[in-house]
């Protein structure tokens, strides 16, 4: 029993860091319509930006995830700048919803993600990053006969700061109003007046920014820090955007959750070398079964 | 005397299609112009350059003597031209409140520092603005409720609402009356005429003759994207070119 119990915390933050980089996704398709195949790379790089702030300053872990934070929203900016805006040159209604838009970023972005990938490899090796032990979210906690350690505790309370935060930012900020307008209808939010550019910027940084917190908290809880790190969980947070019904925001986030403690629970019946497939797993039942996501049934999409 | 808003031997061509060809129009403040004319007139690519949808391939759009032309939509919209569309361009997925409330922020710009102390009170006058547009159109009781689950009647007021939140110079309705019925079209024209008395400049697309006849007082007609006629709805309806344009020639 207490096994299953500490599983279940595991997979909780497990399923909070999937949620985070699961957002990213979310925004950036609920305002452009495409997939940001550069997201994954954004997670690597808020990781390789918290260790080089660790290794040269020590600072303290919320400085770096502060620093991370803003990091990772300039990353996304810049992402956007040069893999998504230039092709949107034109802006009527049917260049925004064309095929070739789509795949023309689809392309952008991945291009973008090799250089950022192969880069980062080029100037830190393809090898792990060992971060300093005493950085590390490993101490053992022990709650009645459960025992987790801290990093459970700080990625879970972090992540749900940050979807609160988030929360809050779409509900009640301009900012937020923006990006839901302009999700909503492109067109119509350009006429009352709403800078569809800078809202796209915006949302880039958002989700970029949660994003790149995400692979930080990873690397400091397994303490393993490598270029291709952001592969998998940027594969897993994929799978629960697509889940969720591609741009519901709660949908993702719950879609994230039944994922990461799925796979924490799947160690229990197969070796933990198996557990990536459970995501797969999922995936595939959700596209023949739930073809517009498990909560996408009720939102319209055009 | 500069006029209000002003278009000046404006054209657009799509490929070899003359969409709108060489239209000068002048709106004067306070008036209310009804745009007429048969499908394909050119009248929607009209509305599109002077909102900036469309850049114009020729010619000029002066908004208060400033031109305004190969401006962005969002930036003319801030300088204070709302708009309404034909097939509605709302936001279904939020609150008839927040829907408004877009329309209030565009003149405020305040970007993430809304959720600053110190925006209270821009953030108070933005809330003040959207209660004000949904009171005028009577849309205050379904404010919370999502803007997809009103009725179509419904949200063709909220798509004006949102305009009016714009606190813009100039109105420009796309077609308003397209799919209401009869007692629903002569709550719009009251409804119309009351902004219009308010002090409002309004252009007014419309299909519904009756509707446009009996509350402009000036009206243009467009055919083959051209403006063959521009006077009282009396002078308009005994012109000979504007039967022709409707009618077809008689041979």
């Amino acid at each position: 029993m207490d096994y299953y119990l500490q599983q279940l915390v595991i997979g909780l933050s497990l399923g909070m860091v999937y949620a985070l980089v699961a957002i990213g996704f979310t925004l950036i398709f609920g305002v452009l319509n495409v997939v940001n195949f550069a997201h994954g790379e954004v997670y690597t790089i808020g990781a390789f930006v918290g260790l080089l702030i660790f290794v040269s300053f020590a600072p303290p872990l919320v400085v770096v995830l502060l620093v991370v934070l803003a990091v990772g929203a300039m990353t996304g900016v810049g992402l956007e700048r040069f893999a998504f805006k230039p092709f949107r040159r034109f802006n009527d209604e049917a260049t925004l919803k064309s095929r070739a838009m789509r795949e023309a970023t689809l392309m952008s972005s991945l291009a973008l993600s090799i250089v950022a990938r192969e880069g980062i490899e080029l100037f830190f090796g393809s090898q792990f990053q060992s971060l300093p032990l005493k950085h590390m979210l490993n101490s053992p906690i022990k709650i009645g006969p459960v025992t987790i350690v801290d990093g459970d505790l700080i990625i879970f309370g972090t992540s749900f700061l940050m979807l609160a935060g988030l929360q809050f930012v779409l509900k009640h900020t301009s900012v937020g109003l923006s990006i839901r307008a302009v999700s909503n209808n492109p067109l119509g939010a350009r006429y009352v007046g709403v800078n569809t550019d800078r809202t796209i910027a915006w949302t880039f940084a958002v989700g970029s920014g949660m994003g790149a917190v995400a692979g930080i908290l990873v690397g400091l809880y397994y303490g393993a820090i490598f270029p291709a790190m952001g592969f998998t969980p940027g594969i897993k947070a994929f799978v629960a955007m697509v889940m969720g019904g591609l741009s519901s925001i709660p949908g993702a986030v719950v879609c994230a959750l039944i994922i990461g403690i799925s796979e924490a629970m799947s160690s229990i019946f197969v070796s933990s070398v198996w557990q990536d497939l459970v995501a797969y797993a999922f995936l595939i039942i959700t596209l023949i079964f739930f073809p517009r996501g498990i909560f996408g049934g009720a939102r319209e999409r055009v | 005397m500069s006029a209000f808003l002003e278009t000046l031997q404006l054209g657009r061509t799509f490929g070899g299609l003359k969409a709108v060809d060489d239209v000068s129009i002048a709106i004067q403040q306070g008036e209310l112009v009804g745009l007429i004319g048969p499908n394909g007139a050119g009248k929607t690519t009209l509305f599109n350059l002077i909102s900036g949808f469309t850049a114009p391939t020729s010619g000029e759009v002066r908004l208060k003597g400033e031109r305004i032309d190969g401006l962005t939509p969002h930036d003319i919209a801030q300088r204070g031209i709302g708009r309404t569309f034909q097939n509605l361009r709302i936001f279904p997925n939020i609150s008839v409140f927040d829907n408004v409330t877009v329309g209030a922020i565009g003149h405020e710009n305040i970007g993430l520092g809304s959720i600053l102390p110190w925006q209270k009170a821009k953030s108070d006058r933005i809330t003040q603005k959207s209660f004000e547009a949904l009171q005028a159109v009577g849309l205050l009781e379904e404010a919370d409720q999502l803007a997809a689950n009103i009725s179509y009647g419904k949200r063709k007021y909220l798509e004006i609402a949102r305009a009016l939140a714009m606190q813009p110079d100039l109105l420009i309705l796309d077609e308003p009356a397209a799919g209401l019925n009869e007692t629903e079209t002569q709550h719009l024209a009251s409804f119309i005429s009351r902004l219009h008395q308010e002090g409002r400049t309004i252009i007014l697309i419309e299909h519904d003759m009756r509707l446009v006849m009996s509350i402009c007082q000036r009206v243009i007609v467009l055919a083959s994207g051209r403006k063959i006629c521009d006077g009282t709805p009396d002078m308009v309806q005994k012109d000979t070119g504007v039967l022709e344009a409707y009618l077809g020639v008689d041979e």
